[in-house]
Parts: C-alpha cells; structure tokens; sequence
C-alpha cells in the first residue's frame, strides 16, 4: 500500500496531529484569537495581534517597535519573555508601557546574553512557548527546518505571539515591521534635550495583501508611542535627505 | 540552643581557586559577590559594580559567579570535619551550623573543639579564611563567627551562655549585622539607621511591644535576636514524621546527572506534601548510601524556606562534592532519602482574593519553574527598583534565584522620591552592559575636554565609537554634571552628561568620567 510506505515518525504524528488541532477545536471568536495593541499601531496590524503568529521587527529602532507592540497586551495582563536583549533599558520599557511586573529575561548569569547550545535554546523556547503569550527575541539560536516548524506549530496550539527583533532567522514571520527614523526633535547644538523621535512605520507580510503605512512618535515626549501627523509633501523632502 | 558557626567570608574566590595576595572578584550580574583580602585592601567591596571594582583596581580579576561550583567545593570542605561532628548543616555555602554541646563535651570543653575544628577546616581549604564562633541561637554565633574570621589570628570566638550574655556581646555590634547574618532586610536595617537606631544595643533598648507595632513582624525578630533571644522564625517546628521521601535503586547509579533527576521528582513530591498543609521546609536532611554502604547524610538550611528548585540545587551540591572525592566512590549510589528535619508555616506566596493571580499568573510562574530546570534559575532575570541617576540606575535586572516572581510588591515598589539630576523622559531603549569608550573630537580635530566648572574646550563636531569610524554630530546638549555620593571617598563620582545625534540618525548617552569618553545608552 501507498501509505504505509511512508516512514511516519511518532514524532510527526504528533506534529500533525497538533496541526489538525486547531482546526478542529470549537470555533472560538476572533477577538478571542487577538492580543491588544496599541491604537497608533492600528495602521499595521488592524485590531490586533493573532495569536500564534509571528512578528518581525527589522530596521530602525526595531527594539522600541517590538516593545510598543507588546505594551497593550502586556498593560492588559499578559507575560513577556525576553530573549537575548539583556542590554533593553528598563525604564524605556516601563514607560512605553510593559507591565515590569509580568516582565521576565532570559540571560546569562553575569547579564550578558545566554550562550544556549540549539537544543537548550529550543527546549527554552518551547517551556517559554507554554507559559508566555509574548515572546521578544533576538538572534534565535535555531537552523533546522524541522524544529522551527515544531516551534511555530506550539505557538499556534499555545496562541502565544513571537515577537523577533533583527534578523528571524529561519522563522518566517507573519507580518514585518520596518522602521525608519524620521529624525528627533528638540536636541539643538548645545541646548535642549532629547524630546521625541519621528518613525515611519510600514507593515508587510503574507497576511497582507498591501504594504501598510503608519508615522508615530517613537518615544514621544513621555517615553510611550504616539500617533504622528504624517508629513505634508514639502516636508518629506527634508525628511528623506536628513534620514539619507 | 548553645550553636556552633564556622564562616569562611568570601567563599565564592577561595572556591574559584583565587589566592589572597591576587586582587580578584567574582562577580554576580554585574556587581562584586566576593573578593580576595588583596582586592579588599584596594578597596573593592561587596556590591560593587564592574566598573566602579575596575576604577578602584584596575588589575583586579574577575571570575564569573558559580553556585555550583561553591556548593561543590565547600561541602569537599565540611566533609574534613564530618566525622567528629554529627548533624553537620550547611547554612549556605561558606557556613556551616552544628550543636555544640555533643562535640565540645568529647574534645573536652568548647574551647578545645573550636580549635580542632577550625584547624581541620584550614588544612581543607588552606586558602581560606575560617572563623569559629559559639553562642545561644544562629544569630548570636553567626556574629561571634563572623567576629572570629576577621580578627588577624582568627581566634575563635565563644559567647557565654544565658541571654545575658548573649545581648552584653551584641550590644555595640552595628545594625546592619541584621541584615548580614540575621537575614533580615535591607530596608528594615536602613529605616533603623535612619531613625537613628545604630547598635543591636540600642534596638534591644526599645520596648518589644512598640517595635512590633511601628515595624511588624520582621521588626519583632529583629529585636528578638537582638536582645539575644530565640532566633527562630516563628511557628517552626520540628517536622512531622512520615514525610521522608526514600526512592532505592535496583542498578547502582554512579552518574551525577540521573540522581538529580530523581532528586528533582522526590523534592516535587516532599513540597506537594508539605505545600498541601501550607508549609515549607527550611531545615532538610538528604542522604545518599552506596552499595558498598559508604554515605554522604548533610543537613542543609534555607531560612525563607527550601523550594523545589532550592531542594534540587542543594542535592546536586552534596552528591558532586561527594561523588568527586579523591579516590571516588566504592560504587554507584543504591539509595537517596530526603527528610525534612524543621518545618514552618508558608507565608511566601499565597493565592490572593480576586484581582490577585490569574491563570496567566500561574502558566507563568509554571513556564519559568520549567525554564529554570532546564538552563538554571541562575539565567533568569526580573526587574527590580532601586532608584538612582543614571539609565541604568533606576530599575536593575534581579536574578531570580533572590527574587520573588509572583510577588512583585517588594522589588518594584518605587519609593516616590525626586532623583534631582535624573534625565526625564523619553529613556535609551537601550543601556550598555558595558560602556563603549569614543572620542569625541570638535572642528580642528581636537578631542573635546571638559572642565571641572562644566566648561567645555570646544564645540563637538564628530564622535568615534570605539572601533568604528568617524560620525558627525548633527546635535546635542550638554555637559549635565552629576557629582554621586560625594561623601564618600570609595564611591565618589563624577561625571558628565551629553546627549547627541549623529548625521546617521542615532541618538545616544555619552558620559565624560576622568577626561575620557564613554557611551552608555542607545535611545
């Protein structure tokens, strides 16, 4: 027979298995699928974060985009992980809006990156997977097709939302977000302080079927996101020769 | 309860193997844990962070931190005196704890034990510093060890029985032994201070009923062992009996890593068991017994209680110490037991009414108990408050291991004081680890040097990350002075400020400490 020619492991029927899972589970509401996001991210990723998928955060200020897309959710009462980011600044992070207290890192004991072997990495992720509806990481430490397909299998089962900052790796991402300074404001030559810092934004991805735009402060003048008047034309010029 | 303590003070070098005479540190996210004599005479101190042990002593070594490797070593330590001393606890490592009474009866009077003890000590870890101390209760021997390690013969030192004498001993002692031995917090010993209470003395001065009332329960143990009275938490007991956990071995095992696996399933089951009547153990009793009938019985002590991980962590300290003896094992290991040996009420982390834990709460605190299985909760981090100055000042990554992760109250409580001087916001999203040294030159190419009055020599015109070529400064504001800690002399700084963009789109943090460049943080 056709079939049983087919070596089968236990473990890919597991896999497949947990594939079919979802689409036989009781149907559940959208919403119920989403984590919140916050409105100046609404633009880009509608109303909200699916769960179980996967987001990219690539180009300038990749950091702060991946934190502001995790601050609703995170303010709502969710977990985050963070992986490979010991340097992230704790207090920009309580001020765009993560819950410090449902904030848990991953590094190494002197607070340096963890240097994890790929299956400690893996079997990491996978209990952070169970556990965490948000995960921040950066450099995952991952090559083999089959794993990182076991790994986004449990994101979907688990609904939690890997959030990769810098380059995915062999993951492929739903959505990406890139991002490119516009700029800050208020630093003068000598006088002045940092204030706020112009970002445009735009959003692509296979859930997509155009690339999406959004301008927002990032930090705006408190620390958080803030939706931004988008340029007028005269005004993208020097824009687009002070970021060139 | 007349106890013994015997303290090897900075045990992490003396396990890493750092002579006296080399300035070296281990560090443990980022600050000093321990440091050898010679890095102590430059200066270097306890809590330290890495730059600030690096300025005072620019040759010090650093040695990463290793609870297991002190773990292993120091029970290799206790070992040596294993056999005149029964019922030999670990308090951590570095301490050990004994009744006094059996022994000193034996070698004839406490004076004669102390010495044959610490002399077996010093002939194990000859690097080491060993100080013996006697007296009533944990805290009063504890002190009376600590006092013996740092006088120049390490003399031991023995505190006479009764209460009296207990409290005319700690007296003069400073407050902040509290918190050093008496494991008693850090906020608590600094409102003490500030309140003007600076001697034991003068805490066993007020009376209890007030103390209780102003400062509460931690506040009463404090002036309990003050005074020189019972320093057991309140509500321990001895541990009820048939709670031993024994799991027997048909096939020896002679590998470490199997027999902490199923250390970590029988510590699972004693803290289901103990945890169902809402109890902790604080005092554990973990046995090991080869086919040949060799053993290895330890007693270890954990005063907020011994968690799962706590369990696991203690064992694998015992059986590698054990198991990596001169000569090796006679055979593989047919039995392990754990008996909890003194119990007390949990007061740790309790499900709250509504509004306290969610079920993510719960899959959390799951997730991170898995995770900390499998890379060591030693690799997991939280933040923590702590107020300050500088970007990396105001909140600190917390090591889990001596943090709370479903109780956030303690380490993120902001005490709502202004920090004149700190940066308002927005904050760098991100805060070097260690900061990259640049120079920052002005038009004619000259490096920019800032005066003591914050006078600058030139207009800063381009910056040189270390390593990195040339970038030009489209604007920035600055020097901001910072003058930290001014009255005193070790942790004086100062420093300035600078903010800057460069024509690539970056903002950054830069620091002048000494007429050199540094940036600290990315915004």
């Amino acid at each position: 027979m056709e079939r049983s020619a087919l070596p089968v492991s236990v473990q890919d029927k597991q896999d497949r298995l947990a594939e079919l899972l979802p689409r036989v589970a009781p149907v559940a509401f959208a919403k119920e699928r989403m984590l919140p996001i916050v409105d100046a991210l609404a633009p880009l990723l509608g109303d909200g974060l699916v769960r179980g998928s996967i987001l990219g955060c690539r180009g300038g200020a990749a950091v702060s985009v991946a934190l502001a897309s995790a601050a609703a959710a995170s303010a709502a009462g969710s977990w985050l992980a963070v992986v490979g980011l010991p340097s992230l600044g704790l207090r920009a992070a309580s001020e765009i809006g993560i819950a410090l207290e449902r904030l848990v890192m991953i590094a190494d004991p002197n607070g340096r990156e963890a240097q994890l072997t790929e299956s400690a990495w893996v079997n990491m992720m996978s209990a952070m997977i169970d556990g965490f509806d948000l995960i921040v990481v950066r450099n995952p430490v991952v090559s083999n097709a089959a794993t990182v397909r076991r790994l986004q299998t449990r994101l979907h089962v688990r609904g939690a939302v890997l959030v990769v900052v810098g380059d995915p790796g062999p993951f492929s991402c739903d959505v990406v977000i890139a991002g490119q300074s516009g700029g800050w404001e208020g630093l003068g030559h000598g006088s002045g302080r940092l204030l706020r810092r112009r970002l445009t934004l735009t959003a692509s991805g296979r859930r997509l079927t155009r690339e999406r735009r959004a301008d927002v402060w990032l930090p705006g003048t408190t620390g958080g996101i803030e939706i931004a008047e988008p340029l007028s034309p005269g005004e993208i010029d020097i824009g687009a020769r002070r970021a060139g | 309860m007349r106890l013994a303590v015997i303290r090897c003070p900075d045990w992490s070098v003396v396990a890493a193997g750092a002579p006296a005479d080399e300035p070296a540190a281990v560090m443990h996210a980022n600050r000093v844990v321990a440091r050898t004599a010679a890095a102590a005479r430059e200066g270097v101190r306890r809590g330290h962070r890495r730059r600030e042990a690096q300025r005072i002593c620019p040759t010090l070594r650093l040695i990463d931190h290793d609870p297991a490797r002190d773990g292993r070593e120091f029970e290799q330590a206790a070992r040596s005196i294993a056999e005149m001393v029964p019922r030999l606890e670990t308090t951590e490592p570095g301490v050990l704890t004994f009744l006094a009474k059996g022994p000193a009866r034996y070698f004839g009077g406490e004076h004669a034990m102390t010495e044959r003890v610490a002399g077996l000590i010093r002939a194990a870890v000859p690097l080491a510093r060993v100080g013996v101390g006697i007296g009533d209760g944990r805290f009063t021997a504890g002190v009376a060890a600590r006092h013996s390690s740092r006088q120049s013969d390490q003399h031991p030192v023995i505190v006479d029985a009764g209460r009296a004498a207990a409290r005319a001993y700690l007296e003069p002692l400073p407050v902040r032994l509290l918190h050093d031995i008496g494991g008693v917090s850090l906020e608590l010993v600094d409102l003490l201070l500030r309140l003007g209470v600076r001697t034991l003395g003068g805490l066993a001065a007020l009376p209890a009923p007030d103390v209780l009332a102003r400062f509460g329960g931690e506040g009463a143990f404090a002036h309990r062992v003050a005074s020189g009275g019972d320093d057991r938490p309140p509500g321990t007991a001895a541990a009820p009996e048939g709670l031993t956990v024994v799991r027997a071995f048909d096939d020896p095992i002679a590998m470490l890593d199997p027999l902490v696996f199923t250390a970590k399933q029988m510590a699972g089951e004693l803290h289901g068991a103990l945890a169902v009547d809402g109890r902790v153990c604080t005092r554990l009793a973990v046995l090991a017994e080869t086919e040949d009938g060799e053993r290895s019985e330890h007693l270890w002590y954990r005063a907020n209680g011994l968690s799962v991980t706590a369990i696991v962590e203690r064992v694998r300290w015992q059986l590698d110490g054990w198991i990596q003896q001169p000569g090796g094992l006679s055979g593989g290991v047919v039995m392990l037991r754990l008996t909890p040996d003194e119990v007390r009420a949990d007061d740790g982390s309790q499900l709250g009414f509504w509004g306290g834990r969610t079920e993510a709460d719960e899959w959390a605190a799951r997730a991170v108990a898995r995770v900390a299985g499998l890379v060591g909760e030693q690799h997991i981090f939280v933040p923590a408050w702590q107020g300050g100055r500088q970007p990396d000042d105001t909140y600190r990554w917390m090591p889990l291991d001596r943090a709370d992760l479903a109780d956030p109250t303690d380490r993120l409580t902001v005490v709502d004081v202004p920090w004149p001087g700190q940066l308002p916001a927005p904050s760098p999203a991100t805060v070097l680890i260690e900061p990259v040294q640049a120079e920052v030159i002005d038009a004619t190419g000259e490096v920019v040097r800032v005066t003591g009055r914050g006078a600058l020599s030139g207009v800063p015109d381009a910056v040189a990350l270390a390593g990195r070529s040339m970038r030009s400064i489209t604007a920035w504001a600055g020097p901001w002075p910072l003058d930290e800690r001014w009255w005193d002399p070790d942790q004086h700084r100062r420093l300035a400020r600078f903010q800057l963009t460069t024509d690539d789109g970056a903002a950054m943090l830069a620091v002048v400490e000494n007429q050199r460049w540094w940036i600290t943080a990315h915004y």
